[in-house]
């Protein structure tokens, strides 16, 4: 088999298939720290690509509350439950990818949800981790805690829904590395629903074949962020493209904030996909929760971001989130202000570094009154 | 794995050339000619006792991935007849459990019959769906399918879901032609999605993965009958072939192989039990 390398996990891997990144790369960022799981993200995706027969509990785009929330049921935890415990610490991972767990007879490890996993999309919502002892005062922070996480197909640089299928009805396209299912060649087999460890490939029981997020394709074509991303109400979300490991691109927002800055990690690294999704984790959730979830990289990531103010490339790059519809490909911070431009260089949106403050007098001469605060 | 791959390939490969010959050693179905005129359907009609029962044994798919190395059917039985014009064949096996239903995680029964698209007697294609070159045409039944046309297609707050209640499709606000993209799979005429005819798909194959049904040709008609534990399925067909299609005359010769799913143990695709190659010898 084929060996490819995995730069998450700093190391070649087994993959079906030989290595060949795409000119551009699919990516999604989301800040955690800014969700609030309002699910409007969820409902654009639904209503425009999802709202069909068979489709009904189908979600390409979820958002889950950890650590109880899960669609399907259990999807995260059965699967590492199966591939046991591995050794995710340091920046070259030890343990081994679904890849190299593959059973007999299989081409990766994984396994079909049951029907009803997929009957209750927010189970576990707001529930949080931990119980309050006798006697216990609130505290800031919190001692309980929980968060939200935005899911979407991760556009894998080596997909397992691909690698899953004998029919090779699934493909990462060369011109912007979207993994998308072809609804004419598939016949059902849910090969790839089984194979996908963050279930993003779903079944369809009227049209009997599989279905997965189409990464808005026909919006990116024209140079549009994802309906998920233009309609986030917390504006937590960017969407654009990742360079390629040894290609890292300053002016890139993406890349800056993914391979300079080090502020957001993939997740879970440890199944050997190269996930395309990058996480700024939350940062009032304990690491040794999140090192499992987001890899080694994620108390180096809460601390830079923890620091944001102080860089203010990274702080303009965190600024261009839920800034414009469309994709941005460079950006320059300049004399206090962000700047997004399209990949011909046309700019696209302009968002200065810090809001000016204003102070207005509590009593307004000119009409007589005085001014409530409605905050 | 990358062993385990390579080791199977070059078994393929080798059974592949063993079954490339009709060898004195293969099992023989003789078609006979009965005076009842096709297209035949019915796996009860009274001529089925005339003809001559093969077994035939199935093994695992066990060359490529992935795979179910314990498949739940080991044999099935297998008679044939034509009229002169149409060619059936009746295939019986063992099922304890009659799978029809089709949600993420219910499969279907289905049986397949495979022959050679050109029948050469000494260079037959793989059994196993066939090799590049080695072009083999595949009729596929589905108890889905079976169901569709006994009953309709299942719809999602009736049959498949007695309880749920859905508001509004797209289907139901626009044109046809318009909510096409709202319709996945059938919005593009994937003919594995639904039977408005017949419960058999005609295909053809060079290989694994290559499977291809043919919507210009889809003649092959039957039924299934599901009772006491064993599922009997008639697949009928004329003849005469068309152009670049299989095709067969009373007196003449080819080869057939079979390929059974059980649903309830979760077999599709490459999770299969498959036979090889048997002779085909119709009756003038
Ligand atoms: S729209 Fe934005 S803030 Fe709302 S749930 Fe989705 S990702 Fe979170
Ligand atoms: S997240 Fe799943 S469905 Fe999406 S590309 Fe990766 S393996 Fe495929």
């Amino acid at each position: 088999m084929p060996k490819v390398y995995n730069w998450q996990i700093g190391r070649e891997m087994d993959y079906p298939y030989e290595g060949a990144r795409p000119k551009k790369q699919f990516a999604m960022l989301f800040d955690t720290n800014k969700c609030i799981a309002c699910q409007t993200c969820t409902v654009a995706c639904k209503t425009t690509w999802t709202p069909g027969r068979g489709q009904e509990y189908m979600f390409w785009n979820n958002v889950e509350t950890k650590p109880y929330g899960y669609y399907p049921l259990g999807w995260d935890v059965k699967i590492l439950e199966q591939h046991g415990v591995q050794d995710v610490g340091g920046p070259v991972y030890k343990g081994k990818t679904l890849f190299e767990s593959a059973p007999s007879g299989e081409r990766i490890l994984g396994y079909l949800p049951e029907d009803l996993d997929y009957a209750h999309p927010n189970v576990g919502e707001d529930d949080s981790f931990g119980d309050m002892q006798q006697g216990e005062l609130l505290q800031i922070p919190h001692m309980q805690w929980m968060y939200y996480l935005p899911r979407i197909c991760n556009h894998c640089t080596y997909p397992a829904c691909l690698a899953s299928c004998p029919r090779m009805s699934i493909y990462k396209r060369e011109e912007d590395g979207i993994v998308l299912l072809d609804q004419t060649r598939c016949r059902g087999y849910r090969e790839c629903v089984k194979g996908c460890p963050y279930k993003k490939t779903f079944f369809n029981p009227i049209t009997r074949v599989s279905e997965k997020c189409i990464g808005c394709y026909p919006a990116v074509e024209g140079g549009r962020q994802t309906q998920c991303t233009i309609t986030c109400i917390g504006k937590i979300r960017l969407q654009g493209f990742i360079g390629k490991p040894d290609e890292i691109r300053e002016d890139n927002p993406i890349d800056y904030i993914v391979r300079v800055a080090k502020i957001a990690c993939p997740l879970y690294p440890q199944f050997g996909l190269e996930p395309n999704t990058y996480y700024i984790p939350p940062v009032h959730v304990p690491p040794r929760y999140l090192v499992q979830m987001f890899g080694a990289g994620v108390e180096r990531a809460i601390a830079g971001y923890r620091k944001a103010a102080d860089d203010e490339k990274l702080l303009g790059a965190l600024l261009l989130f839920g800034a414009t519809p469309m994709i941005i490909h460079h950006y320059k911070v300049e004399a206090g202000v962000s700047i997004g431009f399209d990949e011909k260089g046309g700019e696209l949106v302009r968002v200065p570094l810090r809001e000016a403050i204003h102070v207005r007098a509590a009593f307004d001469e000119q009409h007589q009154a005085y001014r409530t605060n409605i905050t | 794995m990358s062993t385990r791959w390579g080791t199977r390939l070059v078994l393929a490969a080798a059974l592949a050339l063993v079954a490339g010959e009709v060898g004195a050693q293969m099992a023989e179905l003789r078609v006979v000619r009965v005076r009842e005129k096709g297209p035949f359907r019915d796996p009860a009609a009274a001529f089925w006792k005339d003809a001559p029962a093969t077994p035939v044994a199935l093994l695992p798919q066990a060359m490529t991935l992935p795979n179910n190395l314990k498949p739940a059917v080991q044999s099935l039985q297998a008679k044939a007849v034509h009229d002169g014009k149409w060619l059936a064949l009746l295939l019986e096996w063992p099922d304890a459990t009659r799978s029809d239903r089709i949600v993420v995680d219910q499969f279907g029964d289905q049986v397949a019959i495979e022959f050679p698209a050109e029948f050469k007697k000494d260079a037959l294609p793989s059994p196993m769906m066939g090799n590049p070159g080695g072009r083999v045409e595949i009729w596929q039944w589905r108890a889905a399918f079976q169901q569709d046309l006994e009953r309709g297609r299942p719809q999602v707050t009736n049959d498949l879901y007695p309880n749920a209640h859905a508001d509004v499709y797209p289907d139901e606000l626009l044109r046809a032609i318009d909510a096409r993209p709202y319709m996945g799979a059938v919005g593009v005429d994937n003919l594995i999605t639904h039977a408005d005819k017949s419960p058999v798909l005609e295909q053809l194959a060079e290989g694994w993965g290559s499977l291809t049904i043919q919507p210009d040709d889809q003649r092959a008609d039957g039924k299934g009958v599901w009772a006491d534990g064993t599922w009997r399925v008639v697949v009928t067909h004329p003849l005469a072939g068309g152009e670049g299609h299989v095709g067969f005359a009373p007196g003449g010769e080819s080869a057939v192989a079979f390929a059974v799913w059980d649903g309830g143990s979760r077999e599709v695709g490459p999770r299969k039990a498959w036979s090889t190659w048997a002779a085909l010898k119709l009756a003038e």
